[in-house]
């Protein structure tokens, strides 16, 4: 009886396995392939999303269902549409509508996740370290000591700067708008092109090391290799001044990132943070990618960039305006 | 038009993402306190980054005509749209509600461009939730 029933149980088991497998392998991606046998990942393509970075309040589930998800971004997309109010700070600005910049007028992937952080599983960054809390309360300091952010063109972030962008990373994050890539991959090595700001991120397969230890850049210093349909990047060596430094992670941060082609029109991004003077652990995000139309467009940020002027002179004005009144 | 967001959904609030960051502080840039009105015909159109601006000339109460620059939207996601520095023509007249710039000086951020027989237009050309969205 024992014995037929551990039969029953095996084919019943045998039974599953064949149905998951011949289910996986419908639904396996297909990845089309370059001459070198290595996956393609070359085009454009675009991160632009609406989902947070941490899951909000009030959430404690991963994923929403695809209904729930088009019924989000068909209200957010009319949100984006609707007038700011006069007199407030929000309404001193152009219309992103009026200039297609809304993030409903971008390629828009559906990611059905509640938040880009996909570990911890509960969606929050971990907490941070006593070290951490102490470096970002040091930069804080230090901000505050070098006045007002319209004292100096220094004193700008990078971005106003027309130096880096949020887009560029590395993690490469979505900004607001114009939220696109190239990718060229040449034997032994792949660039991903940044439209803002025009950025070309050179990133060496050869398995050569990472730059000297002393050896600091905003970008940091960026190796790959192929883990599988995988690409792989790590970086490390970074500045204190690097993009993610508003995130609160240190100029020791290494960096993994992991490009996979999901479909046609999707390559997923996975970045793992690990920073331990900052983090207590390490953390992972995941964000979508979407084909995008090209080509990448110029980006000559410096060449328009009237505003940091006008900035400056607007507080240098308002200065004079002050002292006079004060009289 | 919002640059910032908030959406309460049904199940939460999925959508309270950081403020939408712009390029720059706008309000330390123009002055909220500021708000004008202008009408005036396109002379120029500037279709650079990080923001293109509007050349235009307004015509004072008295008859004298005032160059006035006025700063738009960053021009690639309009050229992935289609459109060029010759989609508006010099001569189109917009009336333009805006904030002057701080340091006093004749320029202002356009938050609403209008044609001056009052037909809003959207340079995008969609309308949001047009475009993107997998529908």
């Amino acid at each position: 009886m024992l014995r037929r029933f551990v039969a029953a149980t095996a084919l019943g088991s045998a039974i599953a396995l064949l149905l998951v497998s011949t289910l996986t392998a419908q639904t396996t991606y297909k990845v089309p392939r370059l001459p070198d046998g290595h996956p393609d990942f070359q085009g454009f393509w675009n991160n632009t999303t609406y989902t947070p970075l941490e899951r909000p309040k009030g959430i404690d589930r991963e994923f929403f269902t695809k209904e729930e998800v088009l019924e989000q971004m068909k209200r957010a997309a009319a949100e984006e549409g609707e007038q700011t109010t006069p007199g407030t700070i929000a309404d001193v600005h152009y219309d992103f509508t009026q200039f297609g910049l809304d993030r409903s007028q971008a390629p828009l992937a559906v990611n059905l996740r509640t938040s880009l952080i996909v570990d911890p599983p509960d969606g929050h960054l971990p907490p941070m370290t006593e070290e951490g809390k102490r470096l970002n309360a040091a930069r804080a300091e230090a901000r505050k000591r070098a006045g007002a952010i319209t004292d100096a063109a220094q004193n700008q972030p990078l971005s106003v700067r027309c130096i880096l962008m949020d887009r560029d990373g590395p993690p490469m994050l979505a900004g607001a708008y114009n939220n696109n890539y190239q990718i060229v991959q040449s034997p032994g090595t792949v660039m991903i092109l940044v439209e803002m700001l025009h950025s070309p991120r050179i990133i060496p397969l050869d398995a050569r090391p990472q730059l000297p230890q002393q050896v600091r850049q905003l970008e940091g210093s960026s190796r790959g290799r192929w883990d599988a349909d995988t690409l792989v990047i790590e970086t490390t060596n970074f500045t204190d001044m690097f993009m993610f430094a508003a995130q609160g992670a240190s100029a020791d941060m290494k960096l993994t990132e992991r490009f996979t082609r999901t479909s046609d029109d999707t390559l997923t991004y996975r970045f793992t943070v690990d920073d331990p003077k900052v983090w207590t652990r390490p953390w992972t995000g995941e964000v979508p990618w979407k084909k995008a139309i090209g080509p990448i467009f110029e980006h000559a940020c410096h060449e328009g960039n009237y505003s940091l002027t006008n900035l400056l002179r607007g507080a240098r004005e308002d200065e004079k305006r002050q002292k006079g009144a004060s009289k | 038009m919002r640059t910032t967001f908030t959406v309460i959904v049904a199940l939460g609030a999925w959508l309270v993402a950081a403020p939408l960051p712009a390029h720059h502080a706008f309000s330390s840039e123009f002055d909220i306190t500021k708000p004008l009105k202008l009408q005036g015909t396109l002379t120029k159109w500037e279709m650079i980054n990080p923001h293109s601006w509007f050349h235009i000339d307004v015509k004072n109460p008295d008859g004298a005509v005032v160059p006035w620059l006025i700063e738009g939207g960053s021009p690639n996601q309009l050229i992935r749209l289609g459109v060029t520095k010759n989609t508006l023509k010099v001569g189109t007249e917009f009336i333009i509600e805006g904030y002057q710039a701080r340091d006093g000086t004749n320029k202002a951020v356009g938050r609403n461009f209008t044609l001056a027989d009052g037909r809003s237009f959207l340079l995008g050309g969609s309308a949001p939730g047009a475009a993107g969205a997998e529908k």
